[in-house]
């Protein structure tokens, strides 16, 4: 993935998304394979690999009965002397000072949220792995998280891993993205590039005789495929957006008025679930032999 | 792992320990409130009748109150101590986050045995403090313990304390589970120990039995709870073997266990 950038990672339930990140954190055993994360290999130099890697699995956890800064205290000791020095600024940085010396029974889930990437914060991370971050969170709190997030990568450059079901949620922070299914990845780009999606460019055409334009659209070699929708005439183009011209030109040429020529816009959300669904299609049998 | 680190880890395990209020607060009680309540009720006794009621303190007050505080409540309050050092990381949910650290996972579990021997001899020393008192302000112009008695009753009573807790850090890591780990340690400590040890037809294998060995170190005979007789060595042997079993237990659970 690259560095200095907001990457999603989503699949659907059970896909393995938690799995891997565990497995990659050292919590649970791979079972085969190999794995490396800056460029260390884990397990083999896991403490050298996550020196520099600060990780929230599913929800924050920490010892109720301390406050803010003892359980940072605690994990501090623990990495180190140089992230003793961090304590303060990290607290600063998610704004938690004034409530630092609070219990943190008495936090509510965002102040954990916040407390959690605080924890983060103590090893200086270049890489953060954020694992359903925003889970639980008021809308209120899950903006507030998303514009940390976004904080970190653009002002501090750090590269945050954001494992996430929340499709919305990964197209507003993410730069970029993988999808993941049964353990493998089936799609990863940038943001953008993911929700155009497909090897074709779709448009949406308002014309005034559709049956007419059916049959020219039919017969052009400039579209894959035409049908009549709720919203007009759905065309698959088979170049890129530059066809989009000449279509109108052999419409227009055609006698057929063209009132409207709209690219659709697809969101990260729909090409997710076209890729999900055909995953989710029984497997051919040369799929299943191999 | 530098020493530095280590004795920050340590310091870090310990103030999980301390600021438990549940714990530190029923250790204290089990510490404390059997030899308040032993000394008060036996000085009641005696202003009665002190014909028929010895002394609280002196020698014999000081007899009852070792055996009170060091082979019954005491080892309660470090059962209470070590377990919450060996599973309250898990319990929290706060193991994954040290173990994402990189810090190794052997070191987590080992930084844990100190933390809980310190709380549990600050709790013990306190008790013996009180025991102290009891001992010679209810002595009522009877015999006292000499001075080497007492040095000795003090190390008895840190040794039985501290194995019982490294014992039930290493239990409790091996669970995983607080409420598993203080039930069975509670009950084999009030129930099953002394039951085995008092069936004479165990013969000589109740000298594995861990408070029976640990009981042969006392300074003065403390009844029968120490009624299988053994050597200076095979307690030892036996206490070592303990520590050991446990320990290296606990450390194997928390290296191979999903965080």
């Amino acid at each position: 993935m690259p560095r200095a950038c907001a990457f999603g990672f989503l699949g659907p339930n059970g896909a393995g998304k938690t799995t891997m990140i565990r497995t990659l954190l050292g919590l649970t055993r791979a079972s085969a394979g190999t794995m490396s994360i800056l460029g260390h290999p884990v397990p083999a130099e896991r403490a050298q690999a996550l020196r520099r890697v600060g990780a929230i699995v599913e929800e924050p956890r920490f010892h109720p009965h301390l406050s803010g800064r003892e359980n940072l205290r605690i994990i501090a000791a623990v990495r180190g002397p140089e992230a003793d020095v961090r304590i303060a600024p990290a607290l600063a940085r998610v704004g938690l000072t004034e409530r630092a010396d609070e219990k943190v029974k008495r936090y509510s889930l965002g102040m954990r949220q916040r407390l959690g990437v605080a924890r983060c914060l103590l090893a200086d991370p270049l890489l953060l792995i954020l694992d359903e971050p925003t889970n639980g969170l008021d809308p209120g709190g899950i903006q507030e998280f998303r514009q940390m997030i976004r904080s970190l990568v653009e002002n501090e450059g750090r590269t945050v891993f954001l494992s996430s079901h929340l499709l919305d949620e990964v197209e507003k922070i993410c730069d970029a993205a993988a999808i993941v299914d049964r353990g493998k990845i089936v799609s990863q780009g940038a943001i953008a590039e993911l929700a155009g999606g497909g090897d074709g460019h779709e448009l949406i055409l308002g014309v005034d005789d559709a049956e007419r334009a059916l049959t020219v659209l039919d017969g052009s070699e400039l579209v894959r495929e035409a049908h009549l929708s709720d919203e007009g005439l759905r065309v698959l183009l088979v170049g890129g957006p530059h066809t989009a011209a000449a279509l109108n030109a052999e419409l227009v040429g055609a006698g057929i008025g063209v009132m409207r020529l709209e690219p659709v816009r697809h969101s990260l959300e729909q090409r997710f679930l076209e890729i999900t669904a055909r995953l989710d299609a029984p497997m051919s049998k040369q799929e299943v032999r191999a | 792992m530098s020493a530095a680190i280590a004795l920050r880890m340590t310091g870090a395990d310990f103030l999980k320990l301390r600021k438990k209020p549940g714990t530190v607060i029923w250790a204290l009680v089990l510490a404390l409130a059997p030899l308040l309540i032993y000394f008060i009720v036996r000085a009641a006794q005696h202003a009665s009748n002190p014909a028929e009621h010895g002394p609280a303190g002196g020698v014999g007050g000081y007899v009852d109150a070792l055996r009170i505080l060091a082979a019954f409540f005491g080892p309660l309050a470090a059962i209470m101590v070590g377990v919450e050092a060996g599973a309250g990381d898990v319990a929290s949910g706060v193991f994954r986050d040290l173990v994402v650290t990189g810090r190794s996972r052997v070191a987590l579990f080992a930084t844990r045995v100190p933390a809980a021997l310190a709380l549990t001899w600050i709790i013990a020393a306190v008790g013996y403090a009180l025991l102290t008192i009891g001992t010679f302000a209810f002595a009522s112009g009877s015999p006292t313990p000499s001075a080497a008695t007492m040095f000795n009753g003090l190390g008895f009573t840190l040794l039985s304390t501290g194995v019982i807790a490294a014992v039930a850090v290493g239990f409790a890591a091996l669970t995983a589970s607080r409420p598993a780990a203080l039930t069975v340690l509670i009950g084999w400590h009030l129930v099953a120990s002394p039951l085995l040890g008092s069936i004479s037809s165990l013969g000589s294998s109740r000298k594995l039995i861990l408070d029976q060995a640990i009981n042969h170190f006392s300074p003065v005979h403390i009844g029968d709870r120490a009624n299988v007789v053994m050597s200076q060595g095979t307690a030892v042997i036996v206490v070592i073997g303990w520590l050991l079993v446990f320990l290296l237990l606990g450390a194997w659970r928390t290296r191979t266990m999903d965080a």
